[in-house]
């Protein structure tokens, strides 16, 4: 029985955590940080034995409430949900784990309350990966959206709540884009089930509302993972975000976005309609390489080390939404094993900066000197992950580049390939530039030594293990592509 | 001219390229009904695909004689736990933003017999006054007869209609939200024809947190006991191996079941929002 039931306890589990430490926040406070922490091993569990599944036996498809799929909703699962689904609870996991100390630094009081919130964000992440409905889809992603500008409101008592209205408007102009495009998808079909209306679709594929309403999604789920002209609310919402929000939000918010838009773009409208029918393929990599581009330009920019990361993400999600939009095997293999490896060298980057910030509390690069003497091993994860975003062959970040570069070559865009690699000598720049600071800018005062003052344990082990899942990643990135990303393009 | 008149405005100047932006949006809208069905169109997709499952089996599939609450709570009621998980979240998102645990600096008591009023600044606390002195909001409004006669009539009869537009949700039009909305104001009502503090102390912040959060507990419970009982999850055709009903209507049951939960949440989560925007998230004076 609880073998069939998988898929909706990887949602319903951090759900019913999140009401149980409301509950808790109010008459035990001591059961609420272990109820969120058991309820994502649960969901962990639940994970693993479902991509399990997946592979032995195929797509599972799970009924809501019991009804056929037309009728009810449907959570569809398979290889690349699986992955994704995988990759967005251990994060939630480790992050939960490996920010206690800084919860409780920073939120204080309150934090009992913010692990149900926290939780309740994890549920939106999770359910929108798993659905297979694509007004499921707008439900949880409101969750997750109202969840995620609440979090960042908490952050910086000046900036943050400035940062977060910004978010709340442009993000909710994102997502009435989606459920409109929705909409229109609807009138024309009748159906919201994704596979359902893949089948409708094809007798529509001149109709103009058609169009629209694909226009509309792409542009929705474009402003929400901030594509480089749709991208101003991040750096200052990602920047001014408590650190546990932050970890949570960079490497995974924008990632799972990017995967519904590839979900979109291969399970409803199909390969035929956006590259046969439409002519919009070129003008995407165009505005991808564009995003690249500005994003690494704009890094250089800024002399605050957490800002600076959240425009690497910006360039970054160029790299995806190319690939994805080249068109072919190699780029869409490329875009997905990115979608993998950047949440995780993106997670270990922010776990590294963290735990700077618990530290030092600001990150400007003047506060940065004597680093590497400080904080060596927080640094050492720092480098790992760095050398992933850069592209430094054994770490993972390398082999999703070079399938994008493959794919660009193969499709003539040159323009792309030549975009990865000036951001990846950009990235080189921005790198070695903090490196520089850590290591040789000490004072030089002779009396003023630098003592090492490293961050607590329970933040150093999740750093360590990330850190070194970029170098596992990278050295197995072969078997995910022939077991995972291959079979489902197939 | 308009340009010219942008310059000496700075204001102006976006005003007129965000009216250039809807222009497009607008042109794009209008393209796409050029394809739409036609207005009311019996055999549209939208009236043709699903619709006809859904008038004609509901009833024999549910046992629910509303439509809209069999669709709504039965065949995409996943979704609308969710749609209540969206109203939870924003009461808790207000409590987690606004609520400021520090006293005020200053309190107010008024002496009823004389009038007199007396300011005590830096009491952390409310004073133990006795029964000559008020607790008093910093603007003070006279006693009114007439609202709070009317209001304490009222408010039980108003809340009687919420409860009845809960329990009526699968036969008439209503249902959890609806009546949770009209529940939770007339909790507003009373905060406002008394004072924000008499709302507070009758009805305690704890025990709205804890409502805001069971409610949601029901729907999400319910889903989990079909589970138990071998179904998918919110599968309520299942209940009947546990609750002693005409198997025909344990759907309908199963929906009330859910429908309570969403009343309670939305009802604490109403009064959640109110009390902590009106009082800037200090529980003592507001509207």
């Amino acid at each position: 029985m609880i073998n069939t039931n998988y898929p909706a306890i990887l949602v319903l589990s951090p759900l019913l955590a999140a009401l149980m430490c409301s509950i808790f926040s109010w008459c035990a406070k001591k059961l609420c940080y272990p109820t969120a922490i058991i309820s994502l091993g649960i969901s962990l569990y639940a994970s693993i034995e479902v991509l399990m599944q997946v592979m032995d036996t195929g797509t599972i498809q799970y009924r809501m409430a019991g009804w056929a799929p037309p009728m009810g909703i449907e959570y569809r699962i398979d290889l690349l949900n699986a992955i994704v689904l995988l990759l967005v609870i251990s994060i939630a996991l480790i992050n939960l784990v490996a920010s206690y100390q800084s919860v409780n630094q920073e939120i204080g009081k309150k934090s009992n309350t913010f692990y149900a919130i926290y939780l309740l964000f994890v549920t939106g992440l999770v359910g929108i990966t798993a659905t297979g409905d694509l007004f499921n889809l707008y439900v949880l992603l409101e969750i997750t959206s109202l969840t995620s500008y609440a979090q960042i409101a908490m952050g910086d008592k000046d900036r943050g709540p400035l940062a977060s209205l910004n978010y709340v408007f442009i993000g909710v102009i994102g997502a009435s884009f989606y459920l409109l495009g929705v909409g229109y998808i609807y009138i024309m079909t009748g159906s919201l089930n994704m596979v359902d209306v893949a089948s409708l679709l094809p007798s529509l594929h001149g109709s103009s509302a058609v169009l629209v309403a694909f226009i509309f999604c792409m542009l929705g789920i474009w402003i929400k993972m901030a594509l480089f002209p749709l991208h101003v609310w991040l750096p200052n919402a990602y920047t001014y975000a408590p650190t546990v929000v932050s970890r949570i939000l960079a490497p995974l918010m924008t990632k799972v976005m990017v995967y519904v838009m590839i979900r979109l773009m291969i399970t409803v409208f199909g390969f035929e309609y956006l590259f046969e029918k439409l002519n919009l393929a070129e003008a995407v990599v165009w505005l991808a390489t564009i995003a690249i581009l500005a994003g690494a330009i704009m890094a250089m920019a800024q002399k605050d080390l957490k800002k600076m990361l959240t425009y690497i993400i910006v360039c970054e999600i160029g790299y995806m939404v190319g690939g994805a939009w080249l068109g072919n095997e190699l780029g869409m293999t490329g875009a997905i094993l990115h979608i993998v490896n950047d949440a995780l060298m993106t997670f270990a980057l922010f776990l590294a900066l963290g735990n700077i910030v618990y530290k030092l509390k600001s990150v400007h690069f003047d506060n940065l000197k004597g680093l590497f003497g400080k904080m060596p091993w927080t640094m050492a994860g720092f480098v790992l992950g760095a050398f992933s975003i850069i592209g430094i062959p054994p770490t993972c970040g390398f082999f999703s580049k070079w399938y994008l570069i493959l794919g660009a070559f193969e499709k003539g865009a040159y323009h792309f390939a030549g975009a990865l690699i000036i951001s990846s000598l950009l990235c080189a720049v921005l790198f070695f530039r903090i490196f520089e600071i850590g290591f040789f800018n000490n004072e030089h005062d002779e009396h003023n030594t630098i003592t090492m003052s490293e961050a607590p344990v329970s933040m150093l082990i999740p750093l360590g293990l990330v850190s070194l899942s970029l170098i596992i990643t990278g050295l197995y990135s072969s078997s995910i592509v022939n077991k995972i990303i291959l079979p489902f393009l197939q | 001219m308009l340009q010219q008149y942008s310059e000496q405005a700075g204001g102006q100047k976006i005003e007129i390229h965000s009216s250039n932006h809807s222009f497009a949006l607008w042109r794009l809208l209008l393209y796409a009904t050029a394809d739409f069905p036609a207005w009311g169109d019996p055999n549209s997709p939208a009236n043709s695909y699903l619709s006809p499952h859904y008038i004609q089996k509901s009833i024999e599939e549910t046992g629910v004689p509303n439509l809209v609450t069999s669709v709504l709570a039965d065949y995409r009621g996943f979704d609308t736990m969710f749609e209540t998980a969206v109203v939870f979240c924003a009461g808790l998102a207000c409590f987690l933003l606004l609520r400021n645990f520090k006293q005020k600096e200053e309190n107010f008591y008024r002496h009823i017999p004389t009038g007199v009023i007396i300011q005590f600044k830096k009491g952390d606390k409310t004073l133990p006054v006795g029964k000559e002195f008020e607790h008093i909001d910093t603007e003070w409004i006279p006693y009114d007869l007439i609202i709070k006669t009317v209001c304490r009539i009222l408010i039980p009869f108003i809340q009687l209609y919420a409860l009845y537009v809960v329990a009526h949700g699968d036969f008439s039009p209503g249902g959890g939200f609806q009546g949770g909305v009209i529940f939770g104001s007339s909790l507003m009502l009373y905060a406002i024809a008394y004072n924000l503090r008499t709302l507070v102390q009758r009805v305690k912040e704890k025990l709205l947190g804890l409502f805001c959060a069971i409610g949601v507990l029901i729907y999400a419970g319910i889903g989990v006991v079909c589970m138990a009982l071998g179904g998918n999850f919110l599968d309520y055709g299942k209940l009947s191996q546990i609750l002693p009903v005409d198997p025909g209507h344990i759907r309908a049951y199963g929906m009330l079941g859910v429908e309570i939960g969403v009343g309670i949440t939305v009802m604490a989560a109403m009064v959640i929002i109110y009390v902590n925007i009106v009082s800037i998230g200090r529980h003592d004076e507001g509207l």
